[in-house]
């Protein structure tokens, strides 16, 4: 069991006790419902990561084990999964008792992440408190994710298909893995259906080619960006969200003791070519760019 | 116990592709420091698999296999590790293995790194290099708890040489189902782009190039170029500057002309993969720090908006 603690109103509660307020078994995370009657409702999650602009400054740190941003990074919500959550919103405007939750591993700037999305109209926001920086194996953070799946019984899980930044891609399907529930990964197209209890997606393959196919509920998907366009929030969300708490777990201290891969080290990326500079004025290096591909026969 | 290695052979309808042999040059290169026996696994429904050089080869079979399911693969590949027992499973980082791969590792509580560029050996140990930090920085992994996964890029290894003695084929039937998954079917899209796959240069526009106006001065570029065409990377597709039948990269189209010009391109492995063979790489990017200046002949740090005009103002300078 992971011990997780979460910091509510001051007490702070394990997230073990979430588990125990559970009203179904955890095999298979959909709810109960009357028999034969299709459902009409939907708990969604969408899992986001909150990442640098990519033109950001970084530092490798003295131990050459990790780098970071520094305090003037501006950051923001992944861009895979803007998609992820712009397409749980399209969602809801069909199956309109659903129901949109945002959970988020990080330290405290996450929350700003996780608030932009509730701007953008999810219904409530769970922040998972870690504030190390360093390297945390994306199998830790689909277990923490799991955990905290286990109680909350959602149908449709959602994210994007990797991060910008470190483009693993693993956080996804491990969580279904961990859930015991089906995923597809790089889905460039998706549909609830609820009278079937399953969804149906559009996995984008290699070269043009496209997968369609059926998952049963509840299912993850980590969505390709290009699925949709993301939406600005709109006023009346930005409010609601400014009088909107984001939940906050503590998962501080109490990682699953388990020995995966780690960062030995960082370098200077590799370079395969002969990375020749311009330099002078704008107009000197393009008349040199000229002359460089003119003797190459290009021009 | 002597150390093993899994590769998980990447198939399609039952052929063996030619992906797998940069697999087994993965395969054989971790073999060498940890003198590993290889096993290759064939998920599939296959009577009369080819034999492996040097490698023996496990054919797992079921009517369930004769298509790509991540829950079909999965459940092959954890099968196949409970008879192998491998400290190292190596699986291509492509639609499929990028989709299945983080499951097996789940499934068996292992280490992973996916889009493994290279490895690095020192001292008897294995680092698995990849790049990260938006590919600005290349991060060296050591592997964790057993067994280990790693997606391995394609064109990150040279094709293994098939010249041993040819090795053994072994089949196992099962009755693997997908239980989750249903209704699949394979579509293609005319992604055809006649104007790209025959251009001699190519200029690609990225996230840089900012609004969909500035597509224009891309045009503009590449009619200083005889037989030149545009093309884009993911975003700008995703944006909808550039059609996706033009897009360079891992999931969109692999190009190789003479020059390539990538304006406003940050250069991700993604993107790398779709234009790594041309013949000369131009970059033009106003951050020095862009990924695709370790990946360029010729490296321009500028804004685009001020330098696309002045080249073609010098290029037509020249007409004249």
């Amino acid at each position: 069991m992971i011990a997780i603690t979460k910091s509510y109103a001051g007490e702070p509660i394990k997230l073990a006790n979430f588990a125990a307020k559970k009203l179904l078994p955890l095999s298979g995370i959909s709810r109960a419902r009357v028999q034969n009657q299709p459902r009409t409702d939907m708990k969604i999650l969408v899992c986001i990561k909150q990442v640098t602009d990519q033109e950001s400054r970084l530092t490798v740190n003295p131990e050459k084990t990790w780098a970071d941003y520094g305090e003037n990074a501006s950051y923001w919500i992944n861009r895979y999964d803007e998609h992820a959550v712009e397409e749980a919103l399209q969602i809801r405007e069909k199956i309109s008792s659903a129901v949109i939750d945002i959970v988020s591993i990080g330290p405290a700037r996450v929350k700003t992440a996780i608030k932009r999305c509730m701007e953008m109209g999810a219904d409530q926001g769970f922040h998972l408190r870690y504030d190390c920086e360093d390297y945390l194996s994306p199998s830790l953070k689909s277990r923490l994710i799991a955990e905290f799946c286990q109680a909350r019984a959602y149908d449709l899980i959602l994210t994007g298909v990797m991060s910008e930044d470190m483009m693993s891609g693993q956080t996804g399907p491990m969580t279904a893995a961990r859930l015991g529930i089906p995923s597809a990964a790089s889905v460039m197209k998706l549909e609830v259906d609820l009278e079937k209890e399953c969804l149906q997606v559009e996995r984008e393959l290699d070269a043009g080619h496209r997968c369609l196919m059926e998952l049963k509920l509840p299912a993850l998907a980590s969505v390709q960006s290009g699925l949709n366009r993301p939406r600005y929030p709109s006023l009346s969300n930005v409010m609601r969200a400014k009088n909107t708490e984001i939940i906050e777990i503590s998962c501080a201290d109490s990682l699953p003791a388990a020995e995966y891969e780690t960062v030995e080290k960082i370098q200077e990326a590799g370079s395969d070519r002969a990375g020749i500079r311009l330099q002078g004025t704008t107009a000197e290096k393009a008349a040199a760019l000229w002359q460089l591909l003119h003797e190459k026969s290009l021009l | 116990m002597s150390h093993s290695i899994m590769i998980m052979c990447e198939q399609n309808d039952g052929r063996i592709l030619p992906v797998t042999d940069e697999l087994l040059a993965c395969a054989a290169r971790i073999a060498g420091c940890y003198h590993s026996r290889i096993t290759a696994v064939l998920p599939g429904n296959i009577t009369d698999a080819d034999a492996i050089s040097g490698v023996e080869l496990l054919v797992i079979n079921s009517p369930g296999l004769a298509e790509y399911t991540g829950e079909g693969w999965e459940k092959t590949a954890i099968l196949a590790a409970g008879e192998i027992k491998p400290d190292i499973i190596i699986i291509a980082h492509t639609s499929t293995g990028y989709d299945y791969a983080p499951r097996v590792a789940a499934r068996l509580d292992g280490s992973c790194i996916t889009s493994v560029s290279g490895i690095e050996i020192s001292e008897g140990d294995i680092s698995y290099r990849r790049g990260g930090f938006h590919g600005k920085l290349d991060l060296l992994y050591r592997a964790g708890q057993r067994p280990l996964i790693i997606t391995v890029l394609p064109g990150a290894f040279a094709p293994y040489d098939q010249s041993a003695a040819p090795g053994m084929v072994r089949y196992i039937d099962t009755d693997i189902h997908p239980a989750n998954i249903s209704n699949v079917h394979f579509s293609s899209s005319d992604q055809s782009n006649t104007e790209l796959e025959h251009a001699e240069v190519i200029i690609a526009a990225g996230k840089g190039i900012g609004k969909a106006e500035n597509l224009e001065m891309i045009r503009e570029m590449a009619s200083c170029f005889k037989r030149s065409a545009i093309a884009g990377s993911r975003v700008a597709c995703d944006n909808r500057w550039i059609e996706y039948n033009a897009q360079v990269g891992l999931t969109g189209k692999k190009v190789a002309p003479l020059l390539y010009v990538a304006c406003g391109i940050s250069g991700s492995a993604q993107h790398l993969a779709g234009m790594k063979d041309s013949k000369t790489v131009v970059s033009i990017n106003r951050d020095p720090e862009a990924a695709i200046f370790r990946h360029s002949d010729i490296c321009i740090v500028e804004e685009l908006e001020k330098f696309i005009p002045e080249f073609i103002r010098e290029a037509e300078k020249h007409r004249v």
